[in-house]
C-alpha cells in the first residue's frame, strides 16, 4: 500500500567496512522495487477471467457449503489463499486484522466490534477503526500484543504483505491465521466471502459481494462502448517511475474503467523506463501519488514529459490511490473514481466517500 | 641487558619483583567477568519483564518458577500471559544471548586467525553466503521446515558454510601467502555472492521485504525449537575453539612464529576456521545478519585484559551475549527497529570512548 | 642434535641451498655467515623444518624432522622470530610469555613455573624497564630484544637466530652476544645464529660456517674460515679493509 510508505522500516544498518558493498547493493535493489513491494495488489498469476473481466457466476451460492447460512457450523475448516487449511473451533469473538482491507471488510460485515487489533492505517476507514489498537505495522507484527489480546483468529495479508515468519510464529503459538491475497478483482470478492465465512457472516458477505459485482457491471456497461484512451497510472515518480505491471490488479481496474493501461511490459516489475513511457505516449495521466505531492504542475515540469499528449492537453488527474488499490469493499468507489477520471461523462454514480457501498454496512 | 656476571642472589631478588609484574592483574579479569555475568542476568530479567504488553513482575517470576520447577505457585495469570513470557520473551532473550556469544567468539577467532583487527565473523563470505541462501529460499516457490527451521534459515546456514568452504578451497590454489589469499578470496567470493543476492532481490517482488528483514537481523520470531538447535552448536563450537586458545595465542606473532611455538598452523587454521564458521552460520541462520558485535566486543575485551585468547574468548562470549540481549531489548521497546542499528548505536560510542581513553595508543 | 645430510632446498624450482652437510652438536655455538642471498636464512629454515628440502634429510636428535610434531620440535628448538607485526596491543611480558606456549598445559594455560620462566627471561635479557608497555610502540631494537627474551623463555636446548643484532646499538649488540655466550656456556644451549657482522661472529663464536651461493664453502674456527682469499672471493671486499673495520677478525695464519 502506498499509504504505508512513510513507515518503511528499511534503513541500512552499520555492517562493518567489509560488507558495505553488500548493503549498498541491498539498498539499491530495495529502492528499485520499493513501490512494487508496497502495493498490496500484486500479480502472481494472470486473472483467470480476463475476457469478461468479472467471473460469470454472479450471485452463485456460497463457495464453501459448510459455511452456508448465517449460523455457520464450527469447528470450521477453511482453506486460505495460500492453500493452508485453517480450523476455527468457534465463531471468532476476537479478531486481529493485519491488512487495512481486511479491517474495512470486517467493519462492512458488521463485526467491527469484534476486531481487537488491526494493522496501522494512515487512511483509516470507517472512522470507528481508529478506536482499535494497532498490533502491526508495515513489515512488522506485534505477536506479543496479539497473544495478550487473546485473538482467536488472525487475518493476515499474503504475498509477504505481513512477514511470513510472523504468520508461522502465530500458528506455532496455536493462533489460527487466515492468509488472504487477491491477485485480481475476483480474488477480492473471494476474500470478502472467505472473511465472511470465517467470522460467521457468510450471507452478509455474499450480499456485499453481489452488490459489488452489480456496481462493477454497471461501470463496465457504462464504459464498454467508449473510446479507450491510453492511461498512465502513476504510483510514484520521485526517483524512478512506477506504474501498473502487466495483468496486475491495477491494470485490470483501469481496463474495467474504460481505459487502455500503459503497463511495464512485465508481470513482476512495476518500474517503467521514461523512454518507454514517452513512446507509449499517454493520453491521460492519473496521479495515484497525489497524496504525496504530485500535481499536474509538477508533472508538466519534469524533463522529457512535456511531449506527451496528456501533458500537452493538461489531461492530468489526481485520484485517491487508497480507493483504487485497497482490495476491500470500497473498491467499487475506486473503480467509479477511475471511470469518471477517464470518462467524465460516463453514466456512473459518483464515488460515495461517506460510507462503504454495502448493504451490510450498519454495525449491530 | 643483564650481563652473565650478575650475581645469582641479586638476580633472584629482581626476578621475583619482575614476576609480580608478569601477566595482567587477575583482578581485572575477575571484575570484567563479574560485570559480564551481572549484565547478563539484568538483561535476562529485563528481557523477560519488558515488552509491548505490560506484565506484572510478580507474574513473570511466578510463571518462570512454575515452568522451570513444575511447582504450583498458585498464580493467577492468564494463559496469554504465560505464552508471552514462556513462548515469546524467554526464548527470544536466550536466542539473542546465544547469537551474541557466538558472534563475539567467532569474531575474536577470525581476528586472531587472520591477524586482522578489522576481521569480523562475516569476513570470509559468511554474510553474503547466508544472505544469498536466505534470498534464494524466499524467492523459490518451495517451503519446507527442518528441525523447526524454515527454508530461509536452513539455506542461510548452508550458504554461510558453503561460502567459507569455497573461499578456503579457492584460497589454497593461488600463490599468495595464506592470510592475504584468504582475505582477498573472501572479498572476491563475497562480492560475487552479493551480486547474486542483488539479482535475487531484484527478482523477489513483494518478498523483497522478507529478504531485507533477514539482512537487517532480529530475534522477533525466536522460539524454543530453533534455540534447541542453535544453542548446542554455538556452545560446543565455542568450547572447542576455547580448547585451541593456545593456537590463537601462537598466531599473535605470525604464522611462522606460531609454527616455532609448536602450533601446527595449517591444521589449526583449518579447524578454527571451520569451528568459527560453524558458530557464525548457526548464529546468522537464526538471527539474520547482525553487525558490530563480532567486530567490537573482542576489541573491547582485549583493551581490558590483553590479547590472550584464554581470557578474550570467554569474556567476549559474555560481552557479546550481554550486548545483544540489551540491543534486542532496546530494539523491541523502540518498536521492533533492526537490532543491527541498535548494536551500532550502543557499541560505536562506547568503543570510541574506550579508544580515546586508552593511553597505550591502541591501533586498529 | 641437528643433522643435515645432502640438503637441497628450492623455491619454485630454483635451488637456493645445495647439497649441504652440516652437523650441529649439543652445546655448540655456531655462526652462519655469508653474503646476502647466499642461502643462510633458508638453511636455518630447513633446520627448523619450516621448509622441506627437495633432496637430502634433516634430523633433529636423530629423527627425521618432518616426522616430529611441531610441539615436540618447539620444546627442543627455539627460534627467535623475525620482526612480526602484532595485530593487537600486546604488552612486552605477554609477548615474552608466548615462549612458554610449547610447555603450557593445553587446557589451563600458563602455570606458575611458566610465569617464573617468563620472569626469568625478562630479567636475563634486561627488559624490566619495558614491562607493561605495548610491544608495538617499542623501537625496532627493543622489539628485537623482546623476541630474544621470548626464545629464552622457550628454554629449548637449541636456539636458532636469524640476524639477531641488525637493529641493535653497539652496546646491545655486545650485550646480546654475551647473552648467547652465557646461554651456551652456563645452560649448555646450542646456538646457531645467522650473522652479517664478521667481527661479532669471530669474536663470540668458536665455529663459523660460511655459505656462498647456496653451498657450504667452509666450516671451522674463525681463523680457518675467514682467510683473505675467501673474504675477497666470497664477499668481494678487500680483506685489509675488512680487517681495519673489524679488527677482531683473526689474523690469517701465515700472514
Amino acid at each position: 500500500m502506498p499509504a504505508t510508505r512513510p513507515s518503511d522500516p528499511f534503513r541500512p544498518a552499520f555492517r562493518g567496512a567489509i560488507r558495505r558493498p553488500l548493503i549498498a547493493i541491498a539498498v539499491l535493489a530495495f529502492l528499485l522495487s520499493a513501490c512494487g513491494s508496497a502495493a498490496t495488489a500484486r500479480p502472481t498469476t494472470p486473472p483467470d477471467a480476463t475476457g469478461s473481466l468479472l467471473p460469470p457466476e454472479t450471485a452463485t451460492p456460497p463457495a464453501n457449503p459448510s459455511a452456508a447460512g448465517s449460523a455457520a457450523a464450527y469447528p470450521l475448516t477453511l482453506t486460505d489463499d495460500e492453500g493452508t487449511a485453517v480450523t476455527l473451533k468457534a465463531a471468532p469473538a476476537k479478531i486481529a486484522s493485519l491488512t487495512p482491507a481486511t479491517t474495512e471488510i470486517l467493519f462492512a460485515l458488521g463485526v467491527g466490534d469484534r476486531v481487537v487489533g488491526k494493522v496501522e492505517d494512515f487512511t483509516p476507514y470507517p472512522p470507528e477503526v481508529t478506536k482499535v489498537p494497532d498490533v502491526a505495522k508495515f513489515g512488522s507484527v506485534d505477536v506479543e500484543q496479539i497473544v495478550a489480546l487473546g485473538a482467536d483468529v488472525v487475518i493476515a495479508g499474503g504475498n509477504s504483505f505481513n512477514p511470513p515468519d510472523k504468520i508461522v510464529q502465530l500458528r506455532r503459538l496455536g493462533v489460527p491465521v487466515l492468509v488472504e491475497y487477491a491477485p485480481d478483482i475476483a480474488g477480492v470478492l473471494k476474500d470478502i466471502e472467505l472473511t465472511g465465512d470465517a467470522v460467521g457472516k457468510p450471507t452478509e458477505a455474499r450480499d456485499l459481494t453481489a452488490s459489488m459485482r452489480a456496481a462493477f457491471d454497471q461501470v463496465q456497461a457504462a464504459t464498454t462502448d467508449t473510446p479507450k484512451p491510453r492511461v498512465f497510472y502513476e504510483l510514484d515518480a520521485t526517483q524512478k517511475i512506477y506504474t501498473a505491471a502487466d495483468n496486475s490488479f491495477l491494470a485490470e481496474m483501469i481496463t474495467l474503467a474504460g481505459g487502455d493501461p500503459i503497463t511495464t511490459g512485465s508481470t513482476t516489475n512495476f518500474e517503467i523506463p521514461l523512454e518507454k513511457l514517452v513512446t507509449a505516449d499517454p493520453e491521460l495521466i492519473l496521479l495515484g501519488d497525489a497524496a504525496y505531492g504530485a500535481t499536474a504542475d509538477t508533472v508538466a515540469k519534469r524533463n522529457g514529459w512535456t511531449g506527451m499528449t496528456a501533458v500537452k492537453n493538461g489531461a492530468i488527474v489526481a485520484v485517491d490511490d487508497v480507493l483504487v488499490s485497497r482490495p476491500g469493499p470500497r473498491l467499487v468507489d475506486g473503480l467509479r473514481a477511475l471511470a469518471l477520471a477517464i470518462h467524465p461523462d460516463a453514466a456512473v454514480p459518483a464515488p460515495s466517500r461517506a460510507a462503504p457501498d454495502s448493504s451490510a454496512s450498519t454495525a449491530p | 641487558m643483564v650481563r652473565a656476571a650478575t650475581a645469582e642472589d641479586g638476580l633472584a631478588a629482581r626476578r621475583s619483583a619482575t614476576r609480580a609484574l608478569i601477566g595482567r592483574p587477575q583482578g581485572r579479569v575477575a571484575i570484567l567477568a563479574l560485570a559480564g555475568v551481572i549484565a547478563l542476568v539484568v538483561a535476562l530479567v529485563l528481557g523477560v519483564a519488558l515488552g509491548t504488553v505490560a506484565i506484572a513482575p510478580g507474574d513473570t517470576l511466578a510463571i518462570l518458577v512454575h515452568r522451570l520447577t513444575g511447582l504450583d505457585v498458585g498464580g493467577t495469570w492468564t494463559s496469554a500471559t504465560e505464552t508471552i513470557v514462556w513462548e515469546l520473551r524467554l526464548p527470544r532473550v536466550l536466542t539473542a544471548m546465544t547469537v551474541g556469544a557466538g558472534l563475539a567468539v567467532a569474531g575474536a577467532t577470525f581476528q586472531g586467525l587472520l591477524r586482522n583487527p578489522l576481521a569480523d565473523p562475516y569476513v570470509l563470505g559468511t554474510a553474503s553466503g547466508a544472505a544469498l541462501g536466505a534470498a534464494i529460499a524466499v524467492v523459490i516457490p518451495f517451503r519446507a521446515t527442518i528441525l523447526g527451521f524454515g527454508l530461509v534459515q536452513v539455506l542461510a546456514f548452508g550458504g554461510a558454510l558453503g561460502a567459507v568452504f569455497t573461499v578456503y578451497r579457492l584460497s589454497r590454489i593461488n600463490g599468495l601467502s595464506p592470510l592475504t589469499s584468504l582475505l582477498l578470496t573472501g572479498y572476491a567470493v563475497g562480492s560475487l555472492l552479493a551480486a547474486g543476492l542483488a539479482m535475487a532481490m531484484y527478482l523477489s517482488g513483494a518478498a523483497l521485504r522478507q529478504i531485507f528483514a533477514y539482512l537487517l537481523g532480529g530475534f522477533d520470531t525466536a522460539g524454543w525449537s530453533q534455540l534447541g538447535v542453535t544453542l548446542p552448536i554455538v556452545v560446543v563450537g565455542s568450547g572447542l575453539i576455547l580448547l585451541r586458545a593456545r593456537s590463537l595465542d601462537g598466531l599473535l606473532l605470525g604464522e611462522e612464529a606460531a609454527v616455532h611455538l609448536g602450533v601446527n598452523v595449517r591444521k589449526e587454521r583449518a579447524i578454527l576456521l571451520a569451528l568459527a564458521s560453524l558458530v557464525t552460520a548457526a548464529a546468522v541462520a537464526v538471527s539474520g545478519l547482525i553487525g558490530f558485535v563480532g567486530l567490537v566486543v573482542p576489541h573491547v575485551v582485549r583493551l581490558v585484559v590483553g590479547p590472550g585468547a584464554r581470557r578474550v574468548l570467554p569474556l567476549s562470549a559474555l560481552g557479546g551475549a550481554g550486548l545483544l540481549a540489551f540491543a534486542d531489548l532496546a530494539a523491541r521497546l523502540l518498536g521492533e527497529i533492526p537490532v543491527g542499528v541498535v548494536t551500532a548505536v550502543i557499541g560505536a560510542p562506547f568503543f570510541l570512548s574506550l579508544l580515546r581513553r586508552t593511553r597505550t595508543g591502541y591501533e586498529l | 642434535m641437528i643433522e643435515l645430510r645432502g640438503v637441497t632446498v628450492a623455491y619454485r624450482g630454483r635451488p637456493v641451498v645445495r647439497d649441504i652437510d652440516l652437523v650441529i652438536g649439543a652445546g655448540e655455538r655456531v655462526a652462519l655467515i655469508g653474503p646476502n642471498g647466499a642461502g643462510k636464512s633458508t638453511l636455518l629454515r630447513a633446520m627448523t623444518g619450516l621448509v622441506r628440502p627437495v633432496a637430502g634429510e634433516v634430523r633433529l636428535d636423530g629423527r627425521l624432522i618432518e616426522t616430529l610434531d611441531r610441539g615436540t620440535i618447539a620444546r627442543r628448538l627455539a627460534v627467535v622470530p623475525q620482526q612480526a607485526a602484532l595485530p593487537f596491543a600486546t604488552r612486552v611480558e605477554e609477548v615474552v610469555a608466548l615462549g612458554r606456549l610449547p610447555h603450557e598445559d593445553p587446557i589451563r594455560g600458563a602455570r606458575p613455573a611458566d610465569r617464573a620462566a617468563t620472569a626469568a627471561a625478562v630479567e636475563r635479557v634486561g627488559l624490566g624497564h619495558l614491562l607493561g608497555r605495548d610491544a608495538r610502540e617499542l623501537s625496532l631494537g627493543e622489539r628485537q630484544l623482546v623476541l630474544l627474551a621470548l626464545a629464552v623463555a622457550q628454554a629449548a636446548p637449541i636456539l636458532l637466530l636469524d640476524e639477531p643484532t641488525v637493529h641493535l646499538d653497539l652496546r646491545h649488540q655486545v650485550g646480546a652476544m654475551e647473552l648467547l655466550v652465557d646461554l651456551n656456556e652456563r645452560d649448555g644451549t646450542a646456538i646457531v645464529a645467522v650473522l652479517h657482522d664478521l667481527g661479532l661472529a669471530s669474536l663470540f663464536f668458536e665455529r663459523l660456517v660460511l655459505i656462498d651461493r647456496g653451498r657450504l664453502v667452509a666450516d671451522g674456527t674463525p681463523a680457518e674460515v675467514l682467510t683473505d682469499v675467501r673474504i675477497r672471493d666470497v664477499f668481494g671486499v678487500d680483506p685489509t679493509i675488512v680487517r681495519r673495520v673489524a679488527p677482531t677478525l683473526p689474523l690469517e695464519s701465515g700472514a
